[in-house]
């Protein structure tokens, strides 16, 4: 293998502040979902590179990356469809608008009715 | 400069652009597609690093079901008139923007200054994988099996219509 590992790990690090920023900045709840899965991916990205040209190279990261993406998937649709039921029950995809926890008591009640 | 190298930097070319197509397009659709794209490059970067079945798998689980996953959700809910009234807080977005961007600095930072040896790669078969997997992960490889069929009853016990 002639690549470095380094820029694996770069490229995993781009990737994961990307998906970061996305989920921080984002309206949009699927958007957010998916940057998620991207910050996922670049995690195994990681331990897929350590598994095959890191110091220790080993099959476990790979087996790690296997239940990484099992979880990734569960995650999904599980998000997925607290999401479809949420847009039933308020109507509306937009991050800021659910904040029923907030502190903002009599907002959230107005919202409600 | 080797074949490996050109292969990975056209990979890794577009793994960049569609992540970041996914967070600066408009429609909700295209960005969906860039995703997938996105997903395809970087089992490409499997393969590249010698882990087929994992590349596999990346292929079918993410390419293949997730992004038909976010198609259905995106299909499901509000996607033509994505019109969000104006951010009255909009000093979060800089402050996501300046952290994160501090984030990928101090990563960098660390990447760049840590030693590490290089070693001619380790390649890894199904085989290896699987008995692995049956060995020493056996009890975590159930508690997988346990967790995706908690999350298939839980989807659809939370996505279906409330019956009155």
């Amino acid at each position: 293998m002639t690549v470095p590992i380094s820029y694996f790990l770069v490229l995993a690090a781009v990737l994961f502040c990307i998906g970061l920023y996305g989920v921080l900045t984002r309206r949009h709840l699927v958007i957010v979902l998916a940057s998620i899965e991207l910050m996922l991916n670049s995690v195994n990205i990681n331990l897929v590179a350590f598994s095959a040209i890191g110091p220790y190279a080993d099959i476990t990261g790979q087996v790690f990356s296997l239940f990484v993406i099992t979880v990734a998937a569960a995650e999904a649709a599980v998000g997925l469809a607290i999401l479809i039921a949420l847009y039933r029950n308020r109507d509306s995809i937009d991050v800021i608008k659910h904040d029923l926890l907030g502190t903002d008591k009599e907002k959230s009640v107005s919202t409600l009715q | 400069m080797t074949a490996q190298e050109i292969f990975f930097i056209i990979l890794a070319l577009i793994a960049v652009t569609g992540a970041l197509l996914l967070v600066l397009l408009k429609p909700i659709s295209h960005r969906v597609v860039s995703m997938a794209f996105a997903f395809m490059a970087i089992s490409g970067l499997y393969f590249l690093l010698g882990a087929e079945f994992i590349g596999i798998v990346q292929i079918m689980v993410y390419v293949g079901a997730i992004t038909i996953l976010f198609v259905f959700g995106m299909m499901m809910t509000e996607h033509r008139t994505i019109v969000f009234e104006r951010d009255p807080r909009l000093s979060h977005q800089a402050i996501g923007l300046i952290s994160s961007v501090s984030l990928l600095g101090l990563l960098i930072f660390g990447i760049l200054s840590m030693d590490l040896p290089q070693t001619e790669g380790y390649v890894g078969s199904a085989e290896a994988i699987g008995l692995e997997l049956y060995g020493y992960f056996f009890v975590a490889f159930i508690g997988s099996a346990f967790l995706l069929t908690a999350a298939l009853i839980g989807a659809i016990v939370v996505a279906r219509k409330e019956a009155d």
